[in-house]
This record gives C-alpha cells, sequence and structure tokens, in this order.
C-alpha cells in the first residue's frame, strides 16, 4: 500500500518527466516494431503505418497508463477543482457571501470549542485525574441541589484518622489577596491554604523542594510557603538556591520550601501556599475546608467510596448539635466522592453547553442558508451541466464536480473560519474569565484545528451533498438544452422554501432565547437596591496582616481612618463594614435563646460588622427602632440589628412550622400583615454572646451563598458593631473577607478618592487598598454572569436573524427572477404595480409565518430547558414570544420586500417579446 | 491482476508466422502472469518483453501491443516489477523492467494457481461417461 502511495506521489510530483518518459517509451516501442517490419521486407512507410495501428489508440493507451499509476482521480481532482475556481470567481457575491457566512459560522464554533474543549472535555492536567475526587455531603435520597464539597474540621479529623484506603488531604478553597515581598519585589499576590500532602495527593511533585509536612501543618507550627513557578521568575528570577529563603507575607517573614512546577494550574489560581493548619474551631467550626480524595494504587474508586460513605454515616450519627449544610434536616446526609472534574466545573458546564447550543445552531442556520443559495445557482446552471451530462460526463462525475465546489467553499470558510476563532476566542476568553472564572489555558491548538476540519467537512456535507443531488436530477429530468424552461414552475423550489422555514424557525428559537436572558439580566438590575446608591464610594483593604489579628487595632484603625475622611471637604458621610450590599457576605450561625421551637439547632444568616452609621451612609432605611451609634461601645450592652427579612422570617409569632421558615425566604415567605415588631427587644447568641435586637433596617440586594436563589435576592442578615465583637471573630473572618470603607458625598468632587486613600494611608501608610467602586460596579460584578449570557445569545441571535434575512432575500430574489414572465403578464393585464409587488413578495413573507409559527412551537420545551437562568420571568413569557415573532415577521417583510421592488423596473413589453 | 481487454489474435500475423495452429486468445487476467514470468527471464524493455511472450509461446499468443504498457505500469505500481533506464541493442534509450522479490513471490503464487486450476479443468474435460 505504501509502495502504491510513494509511486503516485513520485508520478505527481515529476509530472512532466513521467509523461517524458511514457511518451519516449512508446515511441521507442514504435520505432522497434517499426525496424522489425522493415526487416520483415516491408518498406519504410508502411512499416511505419502498420507499427502504429497495431499498437492501437496512443492516447487512449496513455490514459490507461496515468490510470495505472492512480492519476486519474487526482487530475479529476485538481480539474473539478479548477473549474469551481472557475464557476466561483464568475459570481463573486455568492463567493463571498458564502465564504464570509462559513467563516463566521465554523470560526465562532471553533471559538467555543476550543473553551468547551479546555474546561468540560479535557482531563485535569493532573496524573491519572479520573482518580481524584472530593468529599460531598449529599442528601439521600438524592435532592436536587448540588451537592455540598465544604466540610468542618471534625470531618477532617475524622477521615484523617479512618480512612485508610485513600490519599487525603484538606485545602480552603478561598483564596485571598495579600501583600508579599521579597527583597527588591513588592506585590499583591494571591495566596492558597492547603494542607499536608495536599500536592502528594493531586499528584504533582514540586520541582524544587517539598510541600508541607504535617509537622508545619499544626497550630503553632512553623511559617512556611511553597511559592508557584512564576512568582519565583518574577520575584528571585529563578534563582536556584531559593529554599530556605524568607519571605514576607501580609508582614510576617515566611521560610521558602518548595517550588511547583512551571506548568502547574489550578482553579484557585494562586500565587503561593501556606499551611492551612485546620482545627476543629475557629474556622473548621464553619463548614470551610475542601477534602481531595485519591484512592491508593490498587484500590478502586467504588472502594475508597464505599468507605467514605461509611464514614460519613458514622459523621452524621454522631452529629447532633454540630453544623452541617445550612437549613438541611440532618437525619438524611451522607458522604459521597464527587470527581474533582466535576467539582470544578459544575458551576459553569450549564452555562458552557447553553453557549456551545446556541452557536451550533447559528451554524446550522449558517449551512441552510447556503444550502438555499447552492439550490437557487443550480437552476442557472442546468445549461451546463446538462450539456456534460449529454457528452457522456457521468452522473457520478457530475456529482464529483458539484461536491468539489462545494469543498472549495467550505474551506475558503474553513480558512476565514481561523482568523474569526482566533479573534473570537481572545474575546470570549476576556468576557468569561472575569464572570464564569476561566482558569485553564485556551488556546487554539491541534484539537481546535482538528475540530474545525471535521466541521468543515461536516458542514460541506450538511450544505453541499443535497444541492448537488438535486441539481443532478434535474439535469437529468429537463431537457435544458432548449430554452430556459417556459414558465416557472414554482414546485420545484419546494426543497429551499423548506430550508427557508427550517431557518426561521431555528432563528426564532434563539431570538426567544435571548429575549429571555436579556429581560432576566434587566429584571436582576432593576431590582430595588435597598440603599441610596447615587454618590457612593466604596474601597476595600485586607486585614488579614500581623498587625491587626486583635480588636484595638482594628477598631483604632476604622476611627482613626474614618475621622480623617469625615474632614475631608465633600463627604458627608462615613463608615466601615465588613461587607457590602450586591456582595456575596459572611454566613453565620446563631441561636434564639431560650424557648424557640427551632431547638438547639444553629441557623444561618448572613452577618456583617459595622461601625456606628453604616446604616445611615448607606441610607438604608430604619424601620423600627434604633440604628447602631457610639454609645454601643465595647463595655457597652450587646445590641444588633436585623433586617426585615430576618425579622419576617424568625420573628413571626403566629407560625408554628418555624424549620420550615428556615428554608424559605423573603418573597416566599413575606406576608403583609406580620408584625416584625415583635423583634425588638429579642436576643440573638451570636457569636458566642447574646445580643439585643435594637433595631429593624430596610432589605438590601446581596449574593446568596445558598439555596436557589438567584445571583441577586435579599437574604436575612444582621449588623454587629465592630466595638462588640471579639479578637477571636475578626482575626477569624477576616481570612475570608477584606473590609469595606463607604463614604458618601455631595455630588462627586474631583480628586476625592485619591483624597479618601491619603486619608488612610495617613492611618496606615502599609496597607493596600484596593481601587474605588460604585454601586453599580459592585452589582455589575454580581451580575457579570448574565451579562454574559444576554450578551452572547444576544450576539448569536442577531448573526442568526441576519442569516435568516439573507436567505429570505435570497429566495425572494430568485422567485422573482424565474417569475418574471408571470409577472409581466400580470402587469400587462392590467394588476398595479404596488399590487405586483406585494404579489412578489408574498412567498417570504408567507414562509416568514410559518416559520415563526414553528419556531413558537419549538421555543417552548427549549426554554424550559433555559429555566435554570431565567429570574423573574416565566419561561413561556407572553410578551417576550409576541416581540420576537412581531420583529421576525418585519424583517422577514423588509428582506421580502427589497428583491420584490425590481418589479417595479420591469417592462412587461420587452419581457413578453423575448418569450 | 487484471487486465480489462481480453487480447486477440489476428488472422495477419498467424499468416506472416506461416504457424499450423491458429493462436488462442487469452483468457482474461492472464496478461499480467505472463509478463511477470516474460521479465524473470531476465531485464527488458516493453517490446522485447513483448517478443519475448509470443517466442515463449511458440507464435501461438499474440499480446495486442498497446496492453502490455497499461499492465507493466500497473505492475510496478503495485511494487512488482521495478524499471530504469538503459540502453538497448542499438545503443539507443529503453526502459528495462525488472521483477522484484514481491513480483517473484506474486509469479509463483499464480503460476501454481494456474497449475491447479488448468489441471483441474483438464480433468473435467477429460472426463469420459464412464467416469461418471
Amino acid at each position: 500500500m505504501w509502495h502504491r502511495l510513494r509511486s503516485w506521489l513520485r508520478a505527481l510530483v515529476f509530472r512532466s518527466r513521467f509523461e517524458r518518459e511514457m511518451r519516449e517509451e512508446m515511441e521507442r516501442h514504435l520505432a522497434l516494431r517499426e525496424r522489425d517490419l522493415v526487416a520483415e521486407g516491408h518498406p519504410r512507410e508502411e512499416a511505419r503505418r502498420r507499427a502504429r495501428l497495431d499498437f492501437g489508440p496512443l492516447e487512449a493507451t496513455q490514459e490507461e497508463c496515468r490510470e495505472a499509476r492512480g492519476l486519474r482521480w487526482s487530475d479529476e481532482l485538481v480539474r473539478n477543482t479548477r473549474l469551481a475556481f472557475r464557476q466561483l470567481r464568475r459570481s463573486p457575491i455568492f463567493a463571498l457571501t458564502a465564504i464570509a457566512t462559513l467563516g463566521l459560522c465554523i470560526g465562532a464554533n471553533t471559538a467555543v470549542f476550543s473553551v468547551v474543549d479546555a474546561v468540560l472535555l479535557r482531563p485535569l492536567p493532573y496524573p491519572e485525574p479520573d482518580r481524584l475526587a472530593v468529599v460531598a455531603t449529599v442528601r439521600e435520597p438524592a435532592g436536587d441541589s448540588l451537592p455540598w464539597i465544604s466540610q468542618d474540621g471534625a470531618s477532617w479529623e475524622l477521615l484523617r484518622d479512618h480512612a485508610t484506603r485513600s490519599h487525603l488531604a484538606v485545602y480552603s478553597g478561598w483564596g485571598s489577596e495579600v501583600s508579599f515581598s521579597a527583597p527588591g519585589w513588592v506585590e499583591i499576590v494571591r495566596q492558597q491554604r492547603v494542607g499536608a500532602g495536599f500536592f502528594e495527593v493531586l499528584g504533582v511533585e514540586p520541582r524544587v523542594g517539598r510541600g508541607f509536612d504535617p509537622e508545619e501543618d499544626r497550630p503553632g507550627g512553623p511559617a512556611v510557603t511553597v511559592l508557584s513557578h512564576h512568582l519565583w521568575q518574577r520575584a528571585f528570577s529563578g534563582e536556584p538556591r531559593i529554599l530556605g529563603e524568607k519571605i514576607l507575607l501580609r508582614g510576617e517573614p515566611h521560610t521558602i520550601v518548595g517550588i511547583l512546577p512551571a506548568d502547574f494550574v489550578s482553579d484557585a489560581e494562586a500565587d503561593l501556599w501556606t499551611p492551612l493548619r485546620a482545627s476543629v474551631d475557629g474556622e473548621g467550626s464553619g463548614t470551610n475546608y475542601g477534602i481531595l480524595c485519591r484512592p491508593h494504587r490498587g484500590v478502586s474508586m467504588a472502594e475508597a467510596e464505599a468507605e467514605i460513605e461509611a464514614l460519613g454515616r458514622l459523621r452524621y450519627a454522631r452529629s447532633e448539635a454540630e453544623n452541617e449544610p445550612p437549613n438541611e434536616p440532618e437525619s438524611e446526609l451522607g458522604w459521597r466522592l464527587v470527581p474533582l472534574q466535576e467539582a470544578t466545573i459544575s458551576g459553569v458546564r450549564r452555562s458552557l453547553l447553553l453557549m456551545w447550543a446556541s452557536v451550533a445552531a447559528v451554524l446550522l442556520i449558517g449551512c441552510v442558508n447556503l444550502a438555499g443559495l447552492l439550490l437557487a445557482r443550480s437552476a442557472t446552471r442546468g445549461r451546463e451541466l446538462s450539456t456534460r451530462l449529454a457528452l457522456g460526463g457521468g452522473a457520478g462525475a457530475i456529482l464529483r464536480q458539484l461536491l468539489t465546489e462545494t469543498l472549495v467553499l467550505a474551506l475558503g470558510g474553513a480558512l476565514a473560519g481561523l482568523v474569526v476563532a482566533r479573534v473570537a476566542l481572545s474575546i470570549l476568553q476576556s468576557w468569561i474569565r472575569g464572570t464564569l472564572g476561566l482558569w485553564q489555558s485556551v488556546h487554539l491548538d491541534g484539537r481546535a484545528l482538528a475540530f474545525t476540519l471535521a466541521l468543515t467537512l461536516l458542514t460541506a456535507l450538511l450544505f453541499g451533498l443535497f444541492p448537488a443531488l438535486r441539481t443532478l436530477r434535474w439535469t437529468r429530468l429537463r431537457p435544458a438544452l432548449s430554452g430556459h424552461g417556459g414558465t416557472a414552475d414554482v414546485s420545484h423550489r419546494w426543497p429551499q422554501r423548506l430550508l427557508v422555514v427550517g431557518e426561521v424557525a431555528l432563528v426564532a428559537v434563539l431570538l426567544v432565547g435571548a429575549g429571555l436572558l436579556v429581560r432576566t439580566l434587566t429584571h436582576l438590575t432593576h431590582l430595588p437596591a435597598g440603599f441610596g446608591t447615587d454618590n457612593l464610594l466604596t474601597a476595600h483593604a485586607s486585614l488579614q496582616d500581623a498587625r491587626y489579628k486583635e480588636r484595638d487595632p482594628i477598631v483604632r484603625l476604622f476611627d482613626r481612618s474614618l475621622e480623617r475622611i469625615r474632614r475631608l471637604p465633600g463627604v458627608e458621610l462615613a463608615a466601615v463594614g465588613l461587607n457590602l450590599p450586591y456582595q456575596r457576605g459572611l454566613n453565620f450561625p446563631f441561636r434564639q435563646p431560650g424557648g424557640s421551637s427551632t431547638g438547639e439547632r444553629p441557623s444561618i444568616t448572613v452577618l456583617t460588622y459595622v461601625t456606628p452609621g453604616y446604616i445611615e451612609a448607606l441610607d438604608i432605611p430604619l424601620l423600627r427602632g434604633r440604628p447602631l451609634s457610639g454609645s454601643d461601645g465595647p463595655d457597652a450592652a450587646r445590641v444588633i440589628l436585623v433586617n426585615q427579612t430576618f425579622a419576617e422570617t424568625y420573628f413571626n409569632a403566629t407560625q408554628a412550622n418555624v424549620t420550615q421558615a428556615d428554608a424559605t425566604w423573603a418573597d416566599e415567605n413575606r406576608s403583609e400583615d406580620v408584625d416584625a415588631a415583635d423583634a425588638i427587644g429579642r436576643f440573638l447568641e451570636v457569636a458566642g454572646q447574646d445580643r439585643e435586637i435594637v433595631g429593624i433596617v430596610g432589605d438590601v440586594q446581596q449574593k446568596p451563598s445558598w439555596g436557589d436563589y438567584g445571583p441577586l435576592a435579599t437574604m436575612p442578615t444582621v449588623y454587629v458593631p465592630v466595638h462588640q465583637t471579639s479578637d477571636e471573630f475578626l482575626s477569624l473572618v477576616h481570612t475570608w473577607f477584606a473590609p469595606h470603607w463607604i463614604v458618601r458625598s455631595s455630588g462627586s468632587p474631583l480628586g476625592l478618592p485619591e483624597a479618601i486613600r491619603q486619608a488612610i494611608a495617613e492611618t496606615d501608610s502599609l496597607l493596600p487598598v484596593s481601587p474605588f467602586a460604585a454601586p453599580a460596579d459592585l452589582r455589575a460584578r454580581a451580575l457579570a454572569p448574565q451579562r454574559l449570557q444576554a450578551r452572547l445569545s444576544t450576539l448569536f441571535a442577531g448573526v442568526a436573524l441576519l442569516l435568516a434575512a439573507v436567505g429570505i432575500y435570497g429566495l425572494v430574489s430568485h422567485l422573482v427572477t424565474e417569475r418574471t414572465p408571470e409577472l409581466s403578464v400580470r402587469l400587462a393585464l392590467g394588476a398595479s404595480r404596488p399590487q405586483t409587488v406585494r404579489e412578489a413578495a408574498q412567498p417570504g413573507l408567507v414562509l416568514a409565518v410559518v416559520g415563526v409559527v414553528l419556531g413558537g412551537a419549538l421555543a417552548l420545551p427549549f426554554t424550559r430547558a433555559l429555566q435554570h437562568f431565567l429570574w423573574g420571568i416565566r419561561p413561556n413569557d407572553p410578551l417576550t414570544f409576541a416581540a420576537v415573532g412581531l420583529g421576525l415577521l418585519a424583517v422577514a417583510g423588509v428582506a421580502s420586500l427589497v428583491p420584490a421592488l425590481r418589479v417595479l423596473r420591469l417592462d412587461p413589453a420587452a419581457v413578453l417579446r423575448q418569450e | 491482476m487484471g487486465d480489462r481487454r481480453s487480447t486477440e489474435t489476428t488472422e495477419q500475423g498467424s499468416k506472416e508466422r506461416g504457424s499450423t495452429d491458429r493462436p488462442v486468445e487469452l483468457l482474461q487476467g492472464t496478461l499480467d502472469m505472463l509478463i511477470l514470468k516474460a521479465a524473470s527471464l531476465g531485464p527488458e524493455h516493453g517490446y522485447g518483453l513483448l517478443l519475448r511472450i509470443e517466442a515463449l509461446s511458440r507464435s501461438l499468443l499474440q499480446v495486442p501491443q498497446g496492453s502490455v504498457y497499461p499492465a507493466l505500469y500497473r505492475l510496478e505500481h503495485q511494487g512488482l516489477l521495478t524499471s530504469e533506464w538503459g540502453r538497448s541493442e542499438n545503443r539507443r534509450k529503453a526502459k528495462f523492467y525488472r521483477l522484484t522479490a514481491a513480483g517473484e513471490r506474486r509469479l509463483h503464487a499464480e503460476t501454481s494457481h494456474w497449475e491447479r486450476l488448468s489441471g483441474a479443468i483438464g480433468h473435467v474435460l477429460a472426463a469420459t461417461p464412464q467416469e461418471l
């Protein structure tokens, strides 16, 4: 087989020599034969003639020799390709339209595929990634909520001490920004805290040094750190003798014990790692840890999971008064192993698949368009192809020619598509990275190219095969050598009509989806903020610092910086709070002491510590009672503010079944005649102390961190004066959150952000303060995924709409051309021009109507699948459907009318004379 | 190994050779085998191979001139023959064909197949009513 390939290639590459040698060989043959005949006594002339005659037809023999070398089919391919190019050159508009359409569709699909491939399809970049899992808590029987992959310290210790079949490691999913300084290098870096053995379990061998020992991973252990390769290069220029060097992290010296390899990536996107020091109290009292698991060699995943399940039963059997995932009845909980890949992508999988489906639909529409265009062209090629058939070309040869044309178009589209893909991918990456948290490296690599090629061939087949077969059929049926066929037989255009209907239906589906997503975004954006959003500036600074381990220095920092800020011109109010509206807040357990029917089990609420004046600075309405003031100091009685949602949920005196209330908030549970004033004067046990509720404030929009309430919702929230918190509490929460400074000004004076930054710097010059954000920015960040979805779906739907419009235009245009005689007859018989124009445009409109109706029906199941992404709007929202239908019909109307306007320029007399 | 056109005899050829037997028709597909055999006897150019076959068959076989070259090209493409340009008797350039190792194996296989086949057919054709 290889020999034949080589032989063919040789003949192909050295074609002229092949031809020359073949000719020479046969001439030699003839010369020898001639000589022999002369030797037998024939005269020279006759010998020559006889030799030629006996040999047979020279050209036919040469053709057979070429075929013997496999050159026939490659010659045909080259010939067909040349023909295809010539055809395309003759209709440049068609060629450009086709290549542009294909380029756009193939390019977009390749770009999306690259992202989907990197995130969903490619295995994680660790050894044997299918044997990596995280320990997750699930409900039995299986509930519909996602498995909870955060565990607490007690769970970790249980697993660590008793799991024999797997290698386990604990880590914190919270990365934080901290200040890093090495000799001659200062930077804010991203830090992740992991337990001993973390890198071993992942299967990552540090390039230099090692991971953390159990000795280092216990409370009070030495301060060590592992750096990423890139940080090592940046800060130390890759100095090989790096082990044992010290760096300052949050102002504390740490010794470097390891450097990771250059190709290491993880979803934490960390620059360096420090020991987690997991414990059962403090951070470990809540579910703040992740537990990574890899079964030992020789143990199957099922065996390892069985052991984990058994330990889970142990864990939850004894957890009477311990924490568990918020607000779930404890009796049905258990542990499972969730594959690590699934755990890291579960949040984004749906969004990515939605994106992929949309872009595939656009490609489908593009192919449909092209098929329609090709079908339209085929009518004009009837004469040429019939001639070829008549000359004995053979149906197969014609089919091959048509398919070659399709392939040439498709390859042209693929080349354009690669350019588009490049651009689209970089845009897509920048959009997605900020919102869906894309940490995998994405680029156009071999897999993407292979995908492009496969897609190209598939599209060529999709849009080319049917028209080619149909063209062949027409060519055979029609006696096309005589004229162009008389009155147009519109019935033979039914494939093209069907395609247009299909196109319109698909576009309708895409438009409905986009419309719903856009309305979701609008709804979320216009949710009442609950606070005054004008003239507000916010910034945050990490207090995960050696100097702020206790309450007093923290409170001093706040008080002094606020004092300075309030003296700045234009500043009306200023305060500090741990979290802001539109953000994900701190989840904290609390209890209602005394005879409440919730019993001993703690509930979870969002908790923020604040300086006095926070409520006023944000302009949150005070509904009852009093706000916090300066007199709520460290020695005064412990007080707390709650918001309306909290009060209504927990203090509705008439509610018997408060456990149920734990799981339903806000709109689901709000009832107008609840007397939330019941809350004032009651006590809550929070962070170890009983605090009296002295006021009820309005709700603000937040990012919910449990349940399925959407990207923005009002959650039960409590506000604690920072002066009344403890050292342990503050240092605990500062491992996860950075406090925010809030400044309300009158108007927006220039230079205020700088002045505020200066004021804080005067209080503490080493504190790294983040850039300033206004409430609109915070809201934008919270709604980033929704905005991305709305944007992308609108983009795809827009492109699809354009393609459909082009398709309708093309169809009507060809129909008008074909029906020119018929329309001229109508005009001659006295029909008015406008009437005739309407008549000409009608097919397009009729098809559009059918397509819209079909699309509406198709959209119903599709939007139901979209439900996960919709908030504040029903999947079958009639307004959206109606708007899409009308809009689509309007576009179709224009697309049909424009080519129909040609009727206005018809000269019926001239046309009829021609017939 | 297939030759689409079956070879035919020419009356004239037989008259000129002066043989008393009528030249026979070549069965389809056997031309390749004959060419391989002819080439196995020594490197030769196309015309020479043609003459060789005719001579070896005692002029009973006359191969149409035009069908040799497609067969030669096919056999070379399959790697059963190899060719190179050399000098023929009268010092002119000609393309000489030689059997390769693969060609030898093929020839051997085809020959034994042919012998078995013709033997079997011979048995059938020689049958007398008594053998039934």
